[in-house]
C-alpha cells in the first residue's frame, strides 16, 4: 500500500511539473518527485543515495531551478508543442510499452533480501576512477557556470561582433 | 623512469598549451616565453627517453574490458620520433619568436602548436590502437587550425578544409583497420596484433593492411593524396616547418614502418607501397621543377622525400626509411625556417621576384645551402647518407624499375634544389626587394638546425642499435658507422646516384643550352604545374564532401524537439533489436 | 490487484521516463525542457537502485545513481546557466530560437 501511494504521489508530481503553465511550480512539483524518489530508494535499500538525492536533487536543484527563474522570468506564450500532438504520444506509448513489454515479465518477483555492504568500499574500490572523473566533473560544472554567469557583460558586444 | 618521461613529454606541452591560451593575447612576451619553455622542456623530457627505450610497456592505464588499457611503449621507433617531434618542433617555436613578433591571437597560435606536439608524441608512443587514432585525429585537427591560422584569408580557410577533409578520409582507412583487428583479435593492443598478424583471415589482414596505406598515403601526402601539402602552404612558416618536418606528415611514414611486420606477407601490398612511394616521389620532383613559390617547391620536395621514405619501408628498408625521416625533418626544418627568413625579410614568396638576396642575407644563405645540399644528396652531409641507404635497399629489397625511377628523381631533386638556390640568393636582383639578416631567435634555431644538417649521421651508428635492440619484429640489422660508411662507398647503387645527382646539377648549369630540350618538355612542364590532374581528383573529394555535408543539412532542423524524436525513434529501434534477437 | 513492490518500481519508473520524453519532446520553454531531463533521470535513478536490489548488490547499483545524481546535476547546473544567458542574449526562452546555428 505504501509503495502503491508513492508511486501514484510520484507519478502526479512529475505529470503536475510537465502540465503546470508557471515555471515557478514546475519546478516546486519537480522537487516534489524528487523528494519521493528518495523515498522510494530509501525504501528499495538505498539509504544512503537517497539522502543525497534528497538534499542534492530535492534542495539544491530546486534552489538552482528557482534562482535561475528568478532571473530568466517567467514567459507567457510558449505552449503550443513545435512537434503534431498524435505522433509524440505514439512514440512514447511505443517506447514505454515496449521497454515494459521487455521488462515486465522477468521482474513480477519478490525483492530478495536485503545484503548490506559498504558503499565507500564499491565507490573507492571497483569505481575509483568514476568517481575521480566525477569530482572533476563537478569542478568543470562550477566553473562553467560561473563563466557563463560572470561573462554576461563583456559578452554582449563579443556577440554583436560574431553576427556582423 | 622511462614512465615519468613519457608522461613529461605528452604533458608539458598540453599543460603549456593550456597556460599559453590562459594567459591570454594581451600578454605576448609572456606567451613567447611560456611557449619556448615549454616546449623545450618537451624536447629534454623526449631526448632523456632515449635511453630508456625498452619493449615494455611503461605506462599503463587500466579503464575497463572494452578499450583494453592504454599503454604506452617506449620503444626505439617512438621514442626517436618523439624526439624530432618535439625538438623540431620546438626549434620551430622558437624561430616563432621573431617570425610571429606583433602578430595578434598568439595564444590560439601557441596552444595549437604545443598541442600539436604533444598529440604527435602521444601518437609514436602508444601501442593501443584506438589511442593511435585518437592522437591521429587530434593531429588532423590541429593541423587544419594552424594552416587556417589566417583565417580572415579565404585561400588559408580552403587550404586547411582540403587538409582536413583529405586526411580524415585517411582516418576512415585507419578506423577502418583498426576495428578489423580488434573485431578479430579482442584487443587494441598493436604489438600483438604485429605478433599474431598470421593467425588472421588472408583477406581481413589484406583490408587492415590497405586501410593503414591509405590513411599513411593521406596524412603523408603520398600519391593520389598529395595535393594537401601544397595547399597548406598558406600557413604561417614554422607551421609549414612543423608540419612538414616534425610532426604530420611522418605520422603516416611511421604507421608503415611500425606495422611493415604485420603486412609485409599480404601478397602485393609491398609492391603498392612501392609504388605509392615512387610515383610521390617522381611527380612531386617533377611540379617542383616548374613551382614558382618559394614554399611550393619546398612542399613539392617534401613529398618527394616522403616518397623515398615510403619506398625504402616497401622495399623492406625499415631502419633506411627511418634515417631517412630523421635526415629530412631536420634539414627540411632547416630549408623551410631559412625560406620562412626570407620571405619575412622581402614579403613574397614568389620565387621570380627575389634574387640576389645572398648579399643581404648571408647567414640564411649560408643555412639554406646547407640545407639545399643536404636535400640533393651530396656526399658528407646527412641527406647523402639516408638515401644513399633508402636507394641500397631499394635495389637490393625492391623492383628495379622502381630503383631506376628513384635514382632519376635524386636527379631532378638535384636540378630543382639548385633551381631554387639560384633564384632565391643568386643570379641578378630582379626587383627591389630589400631583405635584412635573419634576427637573433631565428638565427638560434637556423644554426642548431644547420648544425644537426652536418652532424646527424653521425649517429647512424647508435640510432640503428637503438631500433635494433627494442623491435625485435622488425629485424633490423644495426650497424656501427664505419662499417655503414664502407658499404655505402663500396655500393654501385651510390656511384650511379651520385652521377645522376651529377647531370642534374649539369642541366641546371647548362640549362640555356638545352632551351631545345627544355621546350621540348613544354607538355610536360605544363602537366606538373596542374599537377598532373590529382588537383582535380583531391578537389573532387574536397568539394563532394561538402556537397554531401550541404544536402545532409536538411536533416539538421536545429530544433531541440525534433532531435529528441530522433533519438527517441534509435531507441525504438535498438529495443526492437533487442526483443527479436540479431 | 496485488502488485509486487519491484512491479510498482517498474510501473514508477516506465511513468517517469514517459513523462519526461514528453516534456522533451512538447515543450517549448528550454526551462520545462530542463524539467523534462530531471524527471527522465529521476526513473533512470531508481531503475538503477531496482537493478541493484534485484541482483542482489543494491550498493553497485547505488554507487551507479550517484553518478547518475552527479551528472544530473551538473547538467541541470550548466543548462539553467545557459538558459539564462540565452535569455538575456535573445530575449526569450523559446527553443525555436536556438536555430541560428543551421543559418
Amino acid at each position: 500500500m505504501m509503495y502503491l501511494l508513492i508511486v501514484a504521489g510520484l507519478l502526479v508530481c512529475a505529470i503536475q511539473a510537465v502540465r503546470s503553465a508557471r515555471l515557478l511550480s514546475s519546478a516546486l512539483w519537480l522537487a516534489g518527485a524528487s523528494a519521493l524518489t528518495a523515498l522510494f530508494m530509501y525504501l528499495l535499500g538505498a539509504p544512503e543515495v537517497a539522502v543525497i538525492e534528497l538534499s542534492v536533487g530535492a534542495g539544491l536543484v530546486t534552489v538552482l531551478f528557482v534562482f535561475a527563474i528568478n532571473i530568466a522570468g517567467e514567459e507567457e506564450g510558449l505552449s503550443g508543442s513545435p512537434l503534431p500532438a498524435p505522433l509524440t504520444i505514439a512514440l512514447i506509448l511505443i517506447v514505454v510499452v515496449s521497454i515494459g513489454w521487455l521488462a515486465l515479465p522477468a521482474l513480477n518477483i519478490e525483492l530478495p533480501m536485503l545484503i548490506p555492504m559498504n558503499l565507500s568500499s564499491i565507490l573507492w574500490g571497483s569505481r575509483a576512477i568514476d568517481v575521480l572523473l566525477q569530482i572533476v566533473l563537478i569542478f568543470a560544472g562550477t566553473l562553467g557556470m560561473l563563466g557563463m554567469l560572470g561573462e554576461s557583460k563583456p559578452a554582449k558586444p563579443h556577440h554583436k561582433e560574431a553576427q556582423e | 623512469m622511462a614512465a615519468t618521461f613519457i608522461l613529461l613529454s605528452i604533458g608539458i606541452p598540453w599543460l603549456g598549451a593550456l597556460l599559453v591560451w590562459w594567459v591570454g593575447d594581451q600578454h605576448p612576451k609572456l606567451q613567447h616565453t611560456l611557449a619556448v619553455v615549454f616546449s623545450v622542456l618537451a624536447g629534454a623530457a623526449a631526448l632523456a627517453l632515449i635511453p630508456n627505450a625498452a619493449t615494455a610497456a611503461a605506462v599503463t592505464f587500466p579503464v575497463g574490458g572494452l578499450f583494453g588499457d592504454f599503454t604506452f611503449i617506449p620503444d626505439g621507433l617512438g621514442v626517436f620520433l618523439a624526439a624530432v617531434a618535439t625538438v623540431v618542433g620546438s626549434l620551430a617555436v622558437i624561430f616563432s619568436v621573431n617570425y610571429m613578433h606583433g602578430e595578434h591571437q598568439l595564444g590560439r597560435y601557441y596552444a595549437m602548436v604545443l598541442f600539436f606536439i604533444g598529440a604527435m608524441v602521444g601518437l609514436v608512443l602508444t601501442s593501443n590502437l584506438l589511442l593511435v587514432f585518437v592522437f591521429w585525429e587530434i593531429t588532423a585537427l590541429c593541423s587544419y587550425a594552424l594552416i587556417s591560422f589566417h583565417n580572415d584569408d579565404p585561400k588559408a580557410v580552403k587550404g586547411g578544409i582540403k587538409a582536413l577533409i583529405i586526411t580524415q578520409i585517411g582516418g576512415v582507412g585507419l578506423l577502418a583497420g583498426a576495428l578489423l583487428v580488434y573485431s578479430y583479435f579482442g584487443t587494441y593492443d598493436l604489438n600483438y596484433f604485429i605478433a599474431n598478424a598470421g593467425s588472421l583471415p588472408a583477406g581481413v589482414l589484406a583490408a587492415a593492411a590497405f586501410g593503414f596505406l591509405i590513411a599513411a598515403a593521406a596524412k603523408s601526402a603520398q600519391f593520389p593524396f598529395q595535393t594537401w601539402l601544397p595547399d597548406a602552404m598558406e600557413a604561417p612558416t614554422p607551421i609549414s616547418a612543423l608540419i612538414h618536418a616534425a610532426t604530420m606528415v611522418n605520422a603516416g611514414v611511421y604507421l608503415l614502418a611500425r606495422f611493415y611486420p604485420a603486412f609485409k606477407d599480404v601478397p602485393g601490398w609491398t609492391t603498392a607501397v612501392v609504388i605509392v612511394g615512387m610515383l610521390s616521389a617522381l611527380l612531386a620532383a617533377l611540379m617542383a621543377c616548374v613551382a614558382t613559390d618559394l614554399k611550393r617547391v619546398l612542399a613539392y620536395s617534401t613529398v618527394s622525400q616522403l616518397g623515398y621514405m615510403v619506398y625504402a619501408i616497401g622495399a623492406g628498408g625499415v631502419f633506411a626509411s627511418q634515417f631517412h625521416l630523421f635526415s629530412h625533418s631536420v634539414f627540411k626544418a632547416l630549408l623551410f625556417l631559412a625560406a620562412g627568413a626570407v620571405i619575412h625579410a622581402v614579403g613574397t614568396r614568389d620565387m621570380r621576384q627575389m634574387g640576389a638576396l645572398g648579399k643581404q642575407m648571408p647567414f640564411v644563405r649560408a643555412v639554406f645551402v646547407i640545407g639545399a645540399l643536404a636535400l640533393a644528396g651530396l656526399p658528407i652531409l646527412n641527406g647523402f647518407w639516408s638515401k644513399e641507404l633508402v636507394l641500397e635497399a631499394g635495389l637490393h629489397g625492391g623492383p628495379i624499375w622502381a630503383f631506376v625511377v628513384m635514382v632519376f628523381v635524386a636527379g631532378l631533386t638535384a636540378f630543382y634544389t639548385f633551381r631554387c638556390v639560384y633564384l632565391v640568393f643568386y643570379g641578378e636582383a630582379r626587383s627591389h626587394l630589400h631583405g635584412h639578416d635573419a634576427q637573433t631567435a631565428m638565427k638560434v634555431s637556423l644554426g642548431l638546425l644547420a648544425l644537426g644538417t652536418l652532424t646527424t649521421w653521425l649517429l647512424v651508428g647508435p640510432f640503428g642499435k637503438l631500433l635494433h635492440d627494442t623491435l625485435p619484429a622488425h629485424e633490423i640489422h644495426a650497424l656501427p658507422l664505419g662499417e655503414v660508411a664502407l658499404e655505402i662507398f663500396t655500393a654501385p647503387a651510390t656511384y650511379i646516384a651520385l652521377a645522376v645527382i651529377a647531370v642534374g646539377l649539369l642541366c641546371w648549369w647548362m640549362r640555356d643550352r638545352l632551351a631545345g630540350l627544355a621546350s621540348a618538355l613544354t607538355g610536360l612542364s605544363r602537366a606538373a604545374a596542374d599537377s598532373f590532374g590529382f588537383e582535380a581528383v583531391n578537389r573532387g573529394i574536397v568539394s563532394a564532401t561538402q556537397n554531401s555535408a550541404e544536402a545532409l543539412r536538411v536533416t539538421q532542423t536545429g530544433l531541440l524537439n525534433w532531435n529528441v524524436l530522433g533519438i527517441l525513434a534509435g531507441l525504438v529501434i535498438v529495443i526492437a533489436i533487442l526483443a527479436f534477437g540479431a | 490487484m496485488n502488485l509486487s513492490p519491484s512491479m510498482l518500481a517498474v510501473i514508477a519508473i516506465l511513468g517517469l521516463l514517459g513523462v519526461g520524453f514528453y516534456a522533451l519532446l512538447a515543450s517549448r520553454n528550454l526551462i520545462k525542457v530542463i524539467v523534462g531531463l530531471q524527471i527522465l533521470v529521476k526513473g533512470s535513478m531508481l531503475a538503477f537502485v531496482l537493478a541493484g536490489r534485484l541482483v542482489g548488490n543494491v550498493t553497485l547499483g547505488q554507487s551507479l545513481a550517484l553518478t547518475v545524481i552527479v551528472v544530473d546535476t551538473i547538467v541541470a547546473v550548466i543548462g539553467l546557466a545557459i538558459s539564462v544567458q540565452i535569455r538575456r542574449h535573445f530575449g526569450t526562452l523559446d527553443v525555436k530560437a536556438l536555430t541560428t546555428l543551421r543559418r
